[in-house]
């Protein structure tokens, strides 16, 4: 009972308007100052062990600068580019590029409003031009954005293993097929509704064209190439051993599975070096060799070869990190106040007394995924994805486990519920976001995304109830699971 | 008073940005001694962790300062201007209480591994506490001792030599950072209560970012 006292209390101050770190954090410390005989003293322990005890949650910042390094290039119009000569030509070309678009940037983005702040200005005001409606281009990149977090590298998924003990690695991999396949059912559904609505079709701009476009894009690609690579490894040429039927090791030349060399921390680490040394040295979009004014040319490294120095300390560079480091601040705070919730929770024995409560009330699997889904529909409408993750994936983990469902499964299906949440109305975060990009009233945002949301709906059953979806590929690459209970 | 202002601001923006490049690097650095050099920087994670709680703990005052704090705003957006404000200060008081409270667990927390006494009292200090064990001792577990650091050994360490830099180092950033935030909250209190800002929260991350999209959106036709 004092438990729901807990959460009416966080409920209460987050619509009061209190920031959500402080929500969280406020509610556990009156709660333990009350109910229990904890100090103060641990309370600040548990607030520092939030990064002392936790490294999985250092691949954060890091992912967050590799993306902030991506985002302030040109590596959207890039992108773009390299999406409309692939897709451009199919009835509505130019919104299913719109949202292949969304897919690639989402790998290089591990957020859903950055992605629709990165894309939609760009592809909403081709889309206009070329004879779409606004409606239909909003609706589109307000659904295809909420991507930002399913496609790997992802921010909540960081989060839901710090919080789970699952590993990174295992819950990238998991967001992979689920990724591709909501992209590929969005871009169907636009395919089907353009034949019907007879929607404009651009021309095929040749092999040439996606060639092109394909090198100009692919300093953006390849951070995702080097992120996966780094971690699970990747086909190489070279010498390696072969092992015969006695066990006997002879080394042979030829093609061969090398193994990760990363941890998916220092993937992140490598990854934001990658893509600062990228914006800066090879777009050359920011820094000391970006064009002095709009439109001119970037300046090559020969004439200027001390920038190889001076670009660590760029107004440019400094900027990036600021931003970056700003969002990290943010996310951080509510993540090490979600911790100290999650704290009292288990020291209250709360996951397990609704765990028992739960399964002698006889809830099946299937039952309890709805649960699930319910909860977080609504939470993710609200809360930041990573904060509602943090405190609800500890309440829901034992029950899942105990009901025999695969925690990379359940992890998945807890992100794509986030996603949904971003897009529902009345107040999902990412119609906010679009609104605002396209200038549009809210209401019209929420119906041009509503035909959209039916799609991602579908999909939501689908990787619900089809575990294999999320479980395949992690058991195919890194060996079947051990379940500790 | 104005050039003070800029001095703090500029130093608080360079703090967040150093300490994100260095902890980046110092990673990047452990990668590539590792596999290039087959040598592993030990002490390499354990300073990347404490950078990241500066780091955090550090920006969250600055982040009050901008006003950069995630929050829901979806009532604060219904009820009226009036109402709005009196839900701004009740949710400023919440912020400082809960400061306020961590300010002194933080200092409790650090005060003896500085050999300092921690405070008594369960919700309010009530006076330094008579008894306590130091730990001024106490080191962290990889990050070799620094010269420059060697003043501390006589004051904490009863001058034995430190072979790791002490814990009452890393640690100093609690009750530092939540004086900061503190002072940060009162300041945005008292601007709530002049009217010269509405609240204290954003409702996501992007923000600032929108309307800088907006335009380039509007640019376009």
């Amino acid at each position: 009972m004092t438990v729901a006292l807990l959460f009416a209390l966080v409920i209460g101050l987050l619509f009061l308007g209190v920031p959500i770190a402080v929500a969280l954090g406020l509610s556990s410390v009156l709660f333990l100052l009350v109910f229990s005989d904890t100090s103060l003293a641990s309370v600040a322990q548990t607030l520092f062990n939030a990064f002392e005890g936790h490294f999985t949650l250092l691949a954060i910042p890091f992912f967050v600068l590799a993306s902030s390094f991506m985002s302030t290039g040109g590596v959207a119009k890039r992108i773009i580019r390299f999406s409309v000569a692939v897709v451009g030509h199919f009835p509505g070309g130019l919104a299913i590029a719109g949202v292949f678009a969304c897919m690639m940037f989402a790998a290089l983005s591990g957020s859903s409003p950055a992605t629709v702040v990165a894309i939609g200005p760009i592809v909403i005001g081709a889309m206009t031009q070329a004879g779409y409606s606004k409606d239909f281009a909003a609706g589109v990149i307000c659904n295809a954005g909420t991507l930002g977090i399913l496609i790997p590298p992802s921010i909540v998924m960081v989060v839901y293993s710090a919080a789970t003990d699952v590993s990174v690695g295992r819950m990238f991999l998991a967001g992979v097929i689920p990724g591709i396949l909501a992209g590929s059912m969005l871009m169907m559904a636009i395919y089907i509704t353009a034949r019907v609505r007879n929607l404009p079709k651009g021309n095929w701009l040749g092999w040439q064209e996606v060639l092109d476009s394909a090198i100009h894009a692919a300093g953006g690609l390849l951070l995702m190439i080097i992120i996966m690579v780094g971690i699970y490894g990747g086909p190489w040429l070279g010498y390696h051993d072969t092992f015969d039927a006695n066990g006997a090791a002879t080394q042979v030349f030829g093609y061969y599975w090398a193994p990760g060399i990363f941890t998916p921390t220092e993937a992140a680490a490598v990854a934001a070096v990658y893509a600062f040394v990228i914006a800066t040295f090879v777009y050359r979009d920011m820094g000391p060799l970006a064009a002095r004014q709009d439109g001119g040319s970037p300046i090559p490294l020969h004439r200027k070869p001390y920038a190889l120095i001076t670009a660590f300390w760029h107004a440019d560079t400094k900027r990036t990190l600021l931003d970056a480091g700003k969002l990290t601040i943010t996310l951080m705070f509510i993540i090490a106040n979600a911790l100290i919730l999650k704290h009292v929770l288990t020291d209250e024995q709360v996951p397990q007394q609704i765990a028992n409560a739960m399964l002698s009330a006889g809830l099946g699997a299937i039952m309890f995924l709805v649960v699930v889904n319910v909860i977080l529909l609504i939470g993710g409408q609200f809360m930041e994805p990573s904060g509602l993750i943090l405190i609800v994936a500890p309440l829901v983990f034992p029950i899942a486990i105990e009901l025999g469902i695969n925690p990379i499964h359940l992890g998945i299906i807890m992100v794509v519920n986030m996603e949904i949440g971003m897009i529902t109305p009345p107040v999902g975060l990412n119609l906010f976001v679009t609104s605002g990009v396209a200038r549009m009233p809210m209401l019209r945002v929420v119906k041009a995304a509503l035909p959209w949301l039916g799609i991602l709906f579908i999909f939501l059953i689908m990787v619900t109830y089809i575990p294999i979806l999320s479980t395949w590929l992690p058991e195919k690459i890194m060996g079947p699971e051990t379940i500790i209970k | 008073m104005q050039a003070l202002g800029r001095f703090v601001n500029s130093l608080e923006e360079n703090a967040i940005a150093v300490l994100l490049g260095a902890m980046t690097l110092l990673t990047f650095a452990n990668v590539v001694a590792r596999y290039g050099f087959n040598h592993n920087i030990l002490w390499a994670l354990e300073l990347s962790v404490y950078m990241f709680a500066w780091l955090v703990l550090l920006g969250v005052s600055y982040a009050v300062k901008i006003g950069a704090h995630l929050g829901v705003d979806a009532l604060l957006a219904l009820v009226d201007p009036r109402i709005r404000k009196a839900m701004g200060l009740a949710s400023a008081a919440a912020c400082l209480i809960f400061t306020f409270l961590l300010l002194k667990g933080s200092w409790d927390y650090w005060a003896n591994f500085a050999n300092l006494p921690g405070t008594e009292g369960r919700w309010f200090p009530l006076g330094f506490e008579e008894k306590f064990r130091g730990k001024g001792w106490y080191e962290t577990n990889d990050i070799p001792m620094i010269p420059l650091l060697g003043f501390l050994e006589p004051i904490f360490n009863d001058g034995d030599h430190y072979e790791k830099v002490p814990r009452l180092i890393p640690y100093m950033v609690l009750p530092f950072s939540m004086a900061l935030l503190l002072f940060r909250f009162v300041q945005a209190t008292w601007a709530l209560y002049q009217g010269k800002i509405e609240s204290l929260i954003v409702s996501h991350e992007a923000e600032d970012a929108v309307e800088d999209a907006a335009n380039r959106l509007e640019a376009t036709q």
